[in-house]
């Protein structure tokens, strides 16, 4: 686009208008976006499948918690079945992908921990020998990180040994529980790394953010309105500076014209009605698998900006193990933050005398309410799938319970994924959506170094956690509801053969077109992605502003 | 749904949850009515919830659970899903186990946390840096 074609925006364009950019997606990296270019004085335009969260139909405070969330709030959108999301084929899968279509998206959601990668998650290749490095470093997104930080109002302490010192957080770190100081004490007596949890749950009042009261229900959505998401972060300031915002509209397709230049999008509106959204600059943050399934289903036979063949794959899902440890003293371990009181980088980096390349994140969680720990619904994280019903029940039951409920903690293992073309996203021959599109399919094994590696974790926390006194330990692994992070399916590079978008984002076959969403990410790092996917996203932006003057359009 | 349905209910809900120890069976704190109000929060379990209150219990309670998880899984899971969330709802229940359900707790975002005063905290930070500098690669 060039400055000399923007006109002075006074109004929001009408319906159907041609904008200077239209994204897909309201979720983190589409709300970053949209605020930094209405700022800009650039129109702007927003589709969002889903709708506002009602922050009514969070059941956190309610009775009836466990019963409704194991449906109406599980992050799994073939058991959500809301017609507003898209069913997933997940035959071909060891690990389910997670996601909520809706403003703030999948991190309506999400547990709130808060990390940056570390520096040598964008320098794989070279540190390592395997996957690639990224075009930037470390030292580059830092600026950005510490900005969204300051947008999304996160709680934390810095000065941890594990990162390269950095300024302090927005808040004070959240108060620790019972839990996380059983979880040091195991740490502690394995003299290994951990730090007070950095979540994006404000300890005070910010914006339109209430303090956190530890209600512990983050994972099946905030009814306090506490955990940052973009619908309360970001979206009043975007609307104010003039975003416009559609919601309940399903993008189906990409346009571009004979030049193969982007024109905007297709999309069907919440009446079902066909629309098309012209626009100067077309913007997908859809995630690591709603971006490939939209550029898949454009173009034609073999989707739009696939020249390299890769869009889609290299489909990263960070392998997830658990470890469940009961103690006999009370930990009041229904009680939150639920995402993580304490965080242990100990086996981040590679050690290949441990038989694996890359490493682990661990986190330290409450484990919940009752019908939770009793392994008997839900999940079934840590029921084995041949398991006789009876374990489960009868005296079993209050056994159970009586051990595990209050008297617990998990600790969450995220392992790095390597990149793998065979991990892949496609589209259902099929599966449709509610509106007749195809379902996206996800083609996924866990390799064998990830096994390795959460093998290895595993063995390490127990050790952890029976210095801590754990009277019983469970684990599960892999888990295979555990497709929170969606990474790599839009590969970012230098090369177009090898890869599908430039360090910027924008396609490297349709110079107008750009991916902001974790489909860039070269490898995956073993933190949770949620910090790194906004900052480079506000990076991208900025980029994109400043170089305006510069940018082809239709 | 009839009466008979709901017996049959309360047969299967106490097998799965008997009296032990200090806590009490399901139909000693629930009643059918309850699992049937609860249907209405999880209209999704309506279906597999009427044929598994709809079983033959000639080979008694537990026969007809074990059958019904082998055979019709989504009926064990409505039917189980149900008994135990309503059980752990009940206020006694609650109140046996120690769970005033997900409550609100207010702190002092301030304190200072007791890491921070007695060692642990300076015990990590004396381990030392972890991380693998990458500048100039």
């Amino acid at each position: 686009m060039s400055v000399e074609k923007l006109e002075p925006r006074r109004s929001r364009p009408r319906r159907d208008e041609e904008v200077d950019v239209v994204i897909v997606g309201a979720g983190p990296s589409g709300s970053v976006a949209a605020l930094e270019l209405a700022r800009a004085g650039i129109s702007v335009v927003v589709l969002e499948q889903g709708d506002w969260p009602d922050y009514d139909d969070y059941t956190g405070a309610r009775p009836e918690h466990e019963l409704v969330a194991t449906k109406l709030w599980h992050p799994n959108p073939n058991v959500r079945d809301n017609p507003r999301d898209y069913p997933v084929d997940t035959s071909t899968t060891d690990i389910n992908p997670l996601m909520y279509a809706g403003v703030g998206g999948s991190a309506n959601l999400y547990g709130a921990q808060w990390m940056h990668f570390l520096p040598s998650d964008f320098k794989v290749r070279s540190m390592d020998g395997v996957a690639d490095d990224w075009p930037f470093t470390y030292e580059d997104l830092l600026p950005f990180q510490l900005e969204i930080e300051r947008q999304v109002g996160v709680s934390g302490l810095s000065g941890d040994p594990a990162y390269p010192p950095r300024g302090p957080y927005p808040f004070p770190a959240l108060p620790m529980g019972s839990v996380g100081h059983r979880g040091i004490m195991g740490q502690e007596e394995m003299g290994w790394h951990w730090w007070p949890g950095s979540n994006a749950i404000p300890s005070e009042s910010f914006g339109q953010l209430n303090p956190c009261v530890r209600r512990g229900t983050c994972l099946t959505g905030c009814p306090e309105g506490a955990k940052s998401t973009t619908d309360r972060s970001h979206w009043p300031l975007a609307l104010k500076a003039g975003a416009t915002l559609v919601t309940n509209a399903r993008v189906s397709e990409i346009e571009t014209d004979a030049d193969g230049l982007a024109t905007g999008v297709v999309y069907i509106d919440g009446n079902g009605r066909t629309r098309r959204q012209k626009a100067k600059v077309v913007i997908l943050c859809a995630n690591g698998v709603g971006t490939p399934r939209l550029l898949l289903m454009s173009g034609g036979e073999d989707g739009l900006a696939n020249s390299s063949g890769l869009v889609g794959k290299r489909l990263m899902m960070h392998p997830f193990a658990s470890v469940l440890a009961s103690f006999e003293d009370p930990l009041d371990s229904w009680r939150g933050p639920f995402g993580q009181q304490i965080y242990s980088l100990e086996f981040y980096e590679t050690d290949e005398s441990r038989g694996f390349l890359r490493g682990s994140k661990w986190n330290c969680m409450p484990s919940g309410g009752p019908v939770g720990v009793s392994g008997a619904i839900g999940s079934k994280v840590y029921v084995s799938e041949d398991g006789d019903f009876r374990d489960f029940w009868g005296k079993n039951l209050h056994e159970n319970v009586a051990r595990r409920f209050g008297h617990s903690l998990i600790w969450g293992i995220v392992g790095e994924d390597l990149p793998e073309e065979d991990n892949q996203v496609v589209l259902s021959k099929d599966l449709v959506d509610s509106d007749g599109l195809p379902a996206p399919q996800i083609k996924y094994q866990v390799n064998e170094n990830s096994n390795r590696l959460l093998n290895f974790n595993i063995e390490r926390c127990l050790e952890s956690v029976n210095a801590a006194g754990a009277i019983e330990t469970l684990v599960s692994t892999p888990v295979r509801e555990s497709g929170w992070h969606l990474i790599g399916t839009t590969v970012m590079g230098d090369d177009p053969r090898k890869s599908v978008v430039d360090q910027w984002g924008a396609t490297h076959d349709v110079p107008n077109l750009y991916v902001m969403d974790a489909s860039t990410f070269p490898t995956s790092g073993a933190t949770n992605p949620t910090a790194t996917i906004m900052a480079v996203a506000l990076r991208n932006t900025r980029r994109m502003i400043a170089e305006r003057r510069n940018q082809k359009v239709a | 749904m009839s009466e008979q349905h709901g017996d049959t209910f309360l047969a299967l809900a106490d097998f799965l949850i008997p009296r032990h120890g200090d806590m009490p069976a399901y139909s000693e704190v629930c009643t059918y009515d309850t699992a049937l109000a609860a249907l209405d929060f999880r209209i999704d379990l309506k279906e597999g919830f009427e044929r598994a209150v709809a079983v033959d219990l000639k080979d008694g309670a537990e026969g007809a659970l074990e059958k019904m998880a082998e055979g019709d899984a989504e009926a064990f899971n409505a039917l189980s899903t149900v008994a135990v969330c309503t059980y752990y709802m009940d206020q006694k229940v609650r109140e046996l186990i120690g769970y005033p359900g997900q409550e609100s707790v207010t702190y002092d975002s301030k304190a200072t946390q007791p890491y921070l005063v007695d060692g642990s905290l300076a015990k990590v930070i004396a381990r030392g840096q972890t991380y693998r500098p990458t500048p100039g690669l």
